[in-house]
């Protein structure tokens, strides 16, 4: 899966897995202090910022692989960071990783259009659901409130992965740092043809 | 070799797999024995074999006892139906005892999770454990080294973070009132950091390459992380804890 990839881009995406380990972390935080009061549904509406990275790595380097090898890294450095959660993000990120390139390599790797984007949002959710509901015996709840939880986690998918994602990206794209990655590539291409 | 080091000298990858197993396993389980069981045998094989600073776990734990209540409650009030006595009413709420222990069972299952995952986070040194990995699981050196580079950032990254937050504050950005006006502002906060991060992981894979770096896989290592007998007796210790919690809390439930 890496031949195709530069070193630059695997620096790239682990330098990026960093800055996000450190974003992710202060959200875990975050949810951990509602947790408390209103049960685990605290963490669904805040749960697209941990889809973020697979979103943006795949948005910039668009190779096979982007979106789960950047996930799991995050979850990698979240563990070297020495977070108490331990090793088992490193297994979730994998999964919300492997949900969003679901939605990447069902498109073929071609399109990276905002609706592409938003459906991988959509699948690290319904992935990352899945695992929840195994892992942390989800079963034992009534199914009125799964809908829900899922409900607000497929929402918090989209818009705070899919759309923010893009956003953020697009954004750093207007910086110019980003020559030299396939997004400006498709720029490039766009502008002349 | 020393009881006390067993566990730090444990090889990290074989640590992994144990914990992420053990996971996998209680998950099955819907009774409030075996995770406590598994949280209690994990505790007392800690304290025989690592030294860990106990202060320091005690204080790691707390959320997690939080989380673990939040689970007790949630799932005792929207519970599934699971059939049983009525052992409680409020209103037009009703707990059974089926409901109970389900209820029990998960929030014991935070605890056991937690204790497993700072058993590793607490005996691991970060390094080893990727140059474990590369060399345990064949995980590729571009992709282990390349977190490596990542995670020498990892100051840099704070440093810099730090200093756009003054920035702003110096320019009179940044102090929102709402939440949502917040989380619209991180992203003056991240654009600068990654763009800064894009110019690093440049240089860095330069630097890489420049010193004759390829990413192919090896055989050899510069420093090898071996799997020696004392690993393989701990991961059997590791599943005898799993496979005697897993049968005594079925045991238990029963009677």
């Amino acid at each position: 899966m890496l031949k195709s990839w530069k070193l630059k881009e695997v620096v790239l995406m682990s330098v990026f897995s960093v800055v996000f380990a450190v974003v992710y972390l202060l959200f875990v935080h975050v949810g951990n202090i509602w947790s408390g009061f209103i049960g685990p549904i605290a963490y669904e509406w805040i749960f697209g910022i941990w889809f973020i990275v697979s979103i943006i790595c795949m948005y910039i380097i668009r190779k096979p692989g982007a979106a789960v090898l950047s996930e799991t890294i995050t979850a990698a450095i979240e563990v070297m960071i020495g977070n108490a959660v331990g090793p088992r993000l490193i297994l979730s990120g994998l999964i919300q990783g492997l949900g969003a390139e679901a939605a990447f390599a069902a498109t073929g790797y071609k399109r990276f259009n905002w609706w592409v984007l938003v459906l991988a949002g959509i699948g690290s959710a319904v992935f990352s659901f899945a695992y929840g509901f195994f892992v942390s015996g989800y079963a034992a709840l009534s199914p009125s409130y799964l809908a829900l939880m899922l409900g607000l986690r497929v929402m918090s998918g989209a818009i705070i992965a899919g759309f923010g994602g893009k956003w953020v990206s697009d954004g750093l794209l207007a910086t110019g740092t980003l020559r030299g990655y396939a997004i400006s590539l498709e720029k490039r291409a766009t502008s002349i043809g | 070799m020393v009881l006390h080091e067993q566990l730090h000298e444990m090889n990290p990858a074989m640590k992994f797999l144990v914990v992420v197993v053990s996971m996998l396993t209680l998950a099955w389980f819907f009774n409030p024995w075996t995770p406590a069981l598994f949280f209690v045998g994990v505790v007392l094989f800690q304290f025989v074999c690592s030294l860990i600073n106990w202060k320091l776990w005690l204080l790691l734990m707390i959320p997690f006892v939080i989380t673990a209540f939040g689970y007790l409650w949630t799932t005792v009030l929207f519970a599934a139906e699971a059939g049983g006595t009525v052992i409680w009413t409020w209103k037009q709420f009703e707990v059974t005892d089926a409901q109970w222990t389900r209820a029990l069972s998960l929030a014991f299952r935070v605890i056991a999770f937690s204790s497993i995952s700072l058993l590793f986070a607490l005996t691991t040194k970060p390094v080893t454990f990727v140059i474990s990995l590369m060399q345990q699981f064949r995980l590729s050196p571009k992709l282990a080294y390349g977190i490596m580079v990542g995670y020498q950032f990892l100051p840099v990254v704070k440093e810099e973070f730090i200093q756009i937050r003054h920035a702003h504050r110096l320019r009179g950005v940044g102090v929102e009132k709402w939440w949502w006006q917040r989380i619209y502002g991180m992203r003056r906060l991240l654009i600068p950091l990654l763009a800064a991060a894009v110019r690093k992981a440049e240089r860095a894979a330069f630097a890489m390459e420049a010193r004759a770096f390829t990413g192919k896989p090896r055989t050899t290592f510069f420093k090898p992380v071996p799997v020696r007998i004392h690993d393989w007796i701990l991961v059997f210790i590791f599943v005898m804890l799993l496979v005697i919690s897993g049968l005594s809390g079925v045991l238990f439930m029963n009677n």
